[in-house]
């Protein structure tokens, strides 16, 4: 049994369980063989003082539903080893909240472009410092401070 | 004499020519290209006013219809498709977003206006702007065509 370090409800009555990042990989696999075949997608929260990945899990034979949350400074296993489709979750949770999966086959960023600097959905990204993105010579994307460089 | 009469008359012609065969480019980059399509559908089918066929090359294409929020990433990939297509060529800024950065403006990732990239031809406002709005920004710009207000 896989100890958990806190259990409560959401409003609509989801199951909500808070579990150590240490125990995450083993309470998943747990959770999959419960019938919980499916991640419906991860997501990323900044609460200023730690950072909190979010999973929802749902089984598709009975329609049960997880809510499995789990608190990180900025490091935390990744999932993909269990359920391969949260590759791309766990890309943009870390492109845009900056949550470095540990052991992800590919873990660069989704969205933004490559060289952008920061993670825009965390509370302290500078929003005054601009960015501006063009494409180089082989197609890449080159990002720069500089409003003259890119749109 | 007789020539210079016969070369503005001939000018016109083509000019009408022009404007009543734009080649729309398939291009659609937020919620706004859903009203786009819906211009083009049968409901309200614009290919009754000359501009049917929507290519899927810029080079067949010579109307870029910017519907849409236009992001840092996509913009200089805005620039190469307009640099590919072959003159003249014809841009209409569709909305809000494409327009002034819409609602997004103060995001991290927009970009406040297609014209800081591409050169408009044609605003046309709302959020989303109703089909009829586009047909109306597709008429006028064949009309400036026609009286040689727009060239490219
Ligand atoms: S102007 Fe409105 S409808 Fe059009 S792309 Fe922007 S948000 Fe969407």
């Amino acid at each position: 049994m896989i100890p958990i370090e806190s259990e409560s409800k959401t409003k609509d009555g989801t199951p909500v369980v808070y579990i150590s990042k240490e125990n995450l990989i083993p309470f998943m696999k747990e959770k999959k063989d419960e019938g919980y075949d499916m991640l419906l997608m991860v997501t990323g929260v900044d609460y200023v003082d730690h950072l909190e990945v979010v999973y929802h899990l749902l089984s598709t034979k009975d329609g049960r539903r997880l809510l499995v949350k789990t608190k990180t400074d900025e490091e935390v296993d990744s999932v993909t080893g269990i359920w391969p489709g949260a590759n791309w979750h766990e890309r943009e949770t870390y492109d845009l909240v900056g949550i470095r999966f540990r052991n992800h086959p590919n873990l660069k960023r989704i969205l933004l472009p490559e060289g952008w600097v920061g993670h825009p959905l965390r509370k302290n990204y500078p929003m005054d410092k601009k960015q501006y993105v063009n494409l180089g010579e082989d197609g890449e994307d080159k990002v720069s401070y500089d409003p003259k460089e890119g749109y | 004499m007789t020539d210079s009469i016969l070369l503005t008359t001939l000018d016109e012609a083509l000019r009408w020519g022009k404007g009543k065969s734009l080649w729309p480019f398939t291009f659609g980059l937020a919620c706004c290209a859903i009203e786009m399509m819906s211009a083009m559908g049968p409901d309200y089918d614009w290919a009754r006013f000359g501009a049917d066929v929507f290519r899927d090359s810029p080079r067949h294409a010579d109307l870029m219809i910017v519907s849409g929020t236009v992001t840092k990433k996509m913009a200089p990939r805005i620039r190469r498709l307009y640099d590919q297509m072959a003159f003249p060529k014809y841009v209409i800024s569709m909305g809000a977003c494409a327009s002034a950065g819409g609602p997004y403006v103060r995001g991290y990732s927009v970009v406040d206006g297609v014209d800081k990239v591409v050169p408009v031809d044609i605003y046309v406002y709302g959020c989303p702007p109703r089909p009829e709005a586009l047909i109306q920004a597709l008429k006028q710009l064949q009309d400036s065509i026609a009286s040689g207000k727009v060239r490219h």
